[in-house]
């Protein structure tokens, strides 16, 4: 329990920390969001007018009142309004992101790390034969490839030349979105090619990782009791060596869910996927701050979150902790 | 083994499902779709003066301005809320006499009201501009003073300043609808979610974020005409999607960057055509303030220094034009241009470094301390910086010809490429060396040198980008007040022959190429494009052609 404490004191503090550094951030960035605003004008405003867009677009205040003012926000779970998808509310476009970016990176997690742990456990526990020397080194080479190759390869065979899948979107113009099968078969295939080249890069690294762990554990003396007491094979593969072979792997899913919500910036350009990614770099090119913090915000908590929910699953799987 | 089969199942279940839905319910409306600008989603926001996206959906669409002039055959314009104008003998005031009979897309009347309205509504929202160019007494800026209805169909408007040019802009005017837009405190916030206007197009459909449709407005009096129920506007982001977006039949009329077409563009689908004729000059801006652009000599070696034929045919892979003489503005505006009298200074714009290195020496710039560089006369060191922004991929490549030259000819200059925002952000404090910048462009070179040459766009902390030179030429201001305070197209072009002397004579920007207008269209649903062959209008989607419309109203369905 105190372990548990420490914890949450811990989460606490990172998260005041990134509060106020989501605020300095991207004000430290050279520009401001009027300045693109007028920049679309192409020189047609007199003066008064840019004043007067400098004023209501701009900041006003000095910068410790405005970080009172957006500190208070945050306590309100207000995030304010977007200056480049004006005048939508920065939640309201968070939220539509959010939503696309879980499907595609959520689909793509699940996946992965389902596909590589089992590979993993199966490769090392036949060390060294036919599954383990064919299918490790093609994982460690998929691993090494970047999310950009692979989308642009999926995005050239399979949607232009191919015609098998959609150019890109999350789903088809006209539909609307809704729970309807029609809907959600519609968007599962706009999302079959983005989620591909998400999964090729990352189930590798799952697969090593849960492999690496496993051989380590295979010599170890509980694994050698439990088999000479004659368990099978299929008790001592899961129960004894891959529960206690996933734990770190946990960590690193923890560690990847809590970035998902960084989007997968590469395949949602590729593949013009409205995700969170994308809105974050608009946001950053037109120093969209409202965006901007809300993003950074959104991201810090769900990787707190995560790393949070890792700990609790830790406790759960290994006894050791529980007395810390 | 298992696991990759349970993926391969997987997606295949995923394929099957998606190919076994039923095709998306037809109907018989003619949907014309169009790209005019580039979002990540789209916002519930129709708007007409906001600058963000929604006018480039509704303006000229929806909402009609009072007169659209066609920039290229001027004496073909076309009457739109008003029917004629007459600029007054001391150019001191317009009127303008609006059509009747117009209504409103909810059934009110149009008339002089709305658009006293509208002046007002302009004056009394600084922050949210419209387009007119308001009379503000505590700045002393802006053109036009007051909006006074002569009767229920003429508006007169008057003027600070005898302006013969003044039609162009207040031509350009969006008529609000009073009944609407009197309630709306704060304009610049309300995002006019069901737009009220005159023009052929005015019922939002089908909004999502990645769609929406625009469709006939049933009071229009175009809809005779009118062969076109829906204008569709898609979400679509980045060059690549947009144009395999039009290869495959989702959209009709883009104006997108290429490169290589022969190759990346028209393959792709039999109905894919472009046309990019010349547009606005890109400029090289080099900071006069400083050593050595201060240095006449020097700026004439820079334009002679420069290898446009690589640029025009290499950089910008051929899709960039020549212009003639360093006026700055080339070719856009031909028909101004007095060839006898800028002869003398053709030279300028030809390639040759062995005259740029001539004229560096015997200026003074020599490498005084042998580091491979030359140095200012006064043996400081030369270095500086062509700024452009991240991924504009012609004009790094024309940056990167361009310090390759210059350092051929002993000058060290380098490319600094940078992210937008911060790109955006320099220009205007006036601090920086050099940068590649396009020219703003409108009905006369007016349009183009007011900008470049206003004392007021040349501010430390408000440098604009068509003045980032930073040098006053008086006999620039000069010509160009004569210019605006006549409306005799022979006078006119005297005044404009002396500013293209004087910025042949002074270099304050070196003339780099012709930009290409983007156009591309295709022929799968629609016929009556504008071609080279007939250039009725200019064919550019982007707002700020107000031409646009006509050239929607122009195309027919092909029916297979």
């Amino acid at each position: 329990m105190l372990y548990i404490l420490r914890r949450v004191a811990f989460y606490l503090a990172a998260f005041f920390v990134a509060v106020t550094l989501n605020f300095f951030i991207p004000r430290i960035m050279p520009g401001d969001p009027s300045a693109r605003i007028i920049a679309s004008f192409q020189g047609r405003l007199n003066e008064a007018q840019v004043e007067a867009i400098r004023a209501s677009y701009g900041t006003t205040g000095s910068l410790w009142e405005q970080y009172i003012g957006y500190v208070g926000q945050v306590l309100r779970m207000d995030f304010g309004i977007s200056t480049v998808q004006f005048p939508e509310p920065t939640s309201s476009l968070l939220f539509y992101g959010a939503t696309w970016t879980l499907v595609l990176v959520g689909i793509a997690i699940t996946f992965a790390f389902l596909i590589g742990t089992m590979m993993g456990i199966h490769a090392a526990w036949n060390r060294g034969g036919f599954f383990d020397s064919v299918f490790t080194p093609i994982n460690v080479m998929l691993n090494a490839f970047t999310p950009a190759v692979v989308a642009l390869l999926l995005f050239y065979a399979f949607s232009l030349q191919l015609q098998w899948f959609p150019l890109g979107r999350a789903h088809a113009t006209g539909l609307s979105p809704s729970w309807d099968p029609q809907f959600i078969g519609n968007v599962l295939y706009h999302a079959t090619l983005p989620v591909l080249s998400i999964l090729i890069v990352s189930f590798g690294g799952w697969h090593l990782g849960m492999r690496n762990v496993m051989i380590n554990l295979l010599n170890e003396d509980f694994v050698i009791l439990a088999r000479a007491k004659g368990l099978s094979d299929r008790r001592v593969r899961y129960r004894y060596v891959a529960r206690n072979a996933i734990l770190p792997q946990i960590t690193s899913l923890a560690l990847s869910v809590g970035f998902l919500l960084g989007g997968a910036l590469v395949t949602e350009q590729v593949f013009n996927y409205p995700g969170l990614g994308k809105f974050t770099v608009t946001a950053i090119e037109s120093r969209d701050y409202s965006f901007i913090q809300a993003q950074l915000l959104l991201l810090t908590m769900s990787v707190l979150v995560a790393n949070f929910l890792s700990d609790i699953a830790n406790v759960i799987l290994d006894p050791r902790l529980r007395k810390g | 083994m298992k696991s990759i089969k349970q993926l391969a199942l997987m997606t295949a279940g995923l394929a099957t499902l998606a190919l076994s839905m039923p095709a998306m319910a037809q109907d018989n409306r003619v949907v014309l779709t169009l790209h005019p600008i580039d979002s990540d989603a789209l916002i519930e926001n129709f708007n007409p003066n906001n600058p963000t996206g929604p006018q480039q959906f509704v303006r000229d669409f929806a909402y009609e301005p009072l007169w659209i002039d066609n920039i290229w055959n001027p004496d073909n314009d076309f009457p739109a809320l008003a029917t004629a104008y007459e600029i007054a003998d001391d150019l001191m005031s317009i009127t303008y006499n609006l059509r009747e009979g117009v209504k409103w897309s909810d059934g009110e009347d149009f008339n002089a009201d709305d658009v006293i309205f509208t002046f007002e509504y302009a004056k009394a929202n600084q922050d949210y501009p419209m387009g007119i160019d308001v009379y503000v007494e505590d700045t002393d800026t802006g053109s036009v003073v007051s909006a006074e209805k002569i009767d229920d169909y003429t508006v007169k408007f008057n003027l600070k300043e005898p302006d013969a040019l003044a039609r162009f802009a207040l031509g350009g005017i969006y008529p609000l609808p009073e009944h609407i837009w009197a309630d709306i405190e704060d304009p610049k916030n309300y995002a006019n979610a069901k737009p009220v206007g005159t023009g052929p197009w005015t019922e939002v459909q089908n909004f999502s974020r990645s769609s929406v449709e625009l469709c006939r407005n049933e009071t229009s009096r175009y809809n005779e005409e009118n062969a076109i129920d829906c204008l569709r506007f898609l979400q679509l982001n980045g060059n690549e999607q947009i144009i395999a977006a039009m290869s495959a039949g989702e959209v009709d009329w883009l104006g997108t960057g290429l490169t290589d077409p022969e190759i990346t563009f028209t393959p792709q689908s039999e109905f894919n055509n472009y046309w990019l004729p010349p547009g606005g000059d890109v400029n090289l801006q080099i900071n006069t303030t400083k050593a050595p652009f201060n240095d006449l000599e020097f700026r004439k070696a820079l334009s002679v220094a420069i290898d446009r034929d690589t640029i025009v045919e290499i950089s910008t892979f051929g899709l960039t034009t020549h212009t003639r003489f360093p006026i700055g503005t080339g070719e856009a505006y031909a028909t101004w241009i007095n060839d006898e009298a800028l002869e003398p200074y053709a030279w300028l714009m030809a390639y040759d470094p062995d005259k740029a290195m001539e004229l560096l020496d015997a200026a003074g710039f020599v490498d005084a301390d042998n580091d491979g560089w030359r140095n200012n006369p006064d043996g400081t060191p030369i270095s500086f910086e062509i700024n452009i922004p991240n991924g504009w991929t012609d004009w790094i490549n024309s940056g990167q010809t361009i310090s390759e030259n210059l350092q051929d000819v002993g000058l060290n200059a380098v490319v600094r490429t940078m992210d937008q925002g911060a790109w955006n952000d320099k220009a205007r404090t006036g601090d920086f060396d050099s940068y590649i910048m396009w020219t703003n462009g409108g009905p006369t070179p007016y349009n183009t040198y007011n900008p470049m040459f206003n004392p007021r766009n040349m501010e430390q902390g408000r440098v604009d980008y068509q003045a980032m030179h930073q040098m006053r030429l008086p006999e620039v201001e000069d010509a160009l007040a004569a210019f605006r305070s006549t409306a005799d197209r022979d006078a006119q072009m005297e005044q404009m022959t002396n500013i293209h002397l004087a910025v042949a004579e002074n270099l304050p920007v070196i003339g780099l190429f012709a930009n290409p207008t983007w156009y591309e269209y295709s022929t799968r649903n629609f016929e009556g494009w504008v071609t080279e062959e007939n250039p009725y209008v200019r064919p550019v989607v982007f707002e700020g052609t107000r031409e646009r419309v006509i050239h929607a109203l122009s195309l027919k369905p092909i029916s297979r």
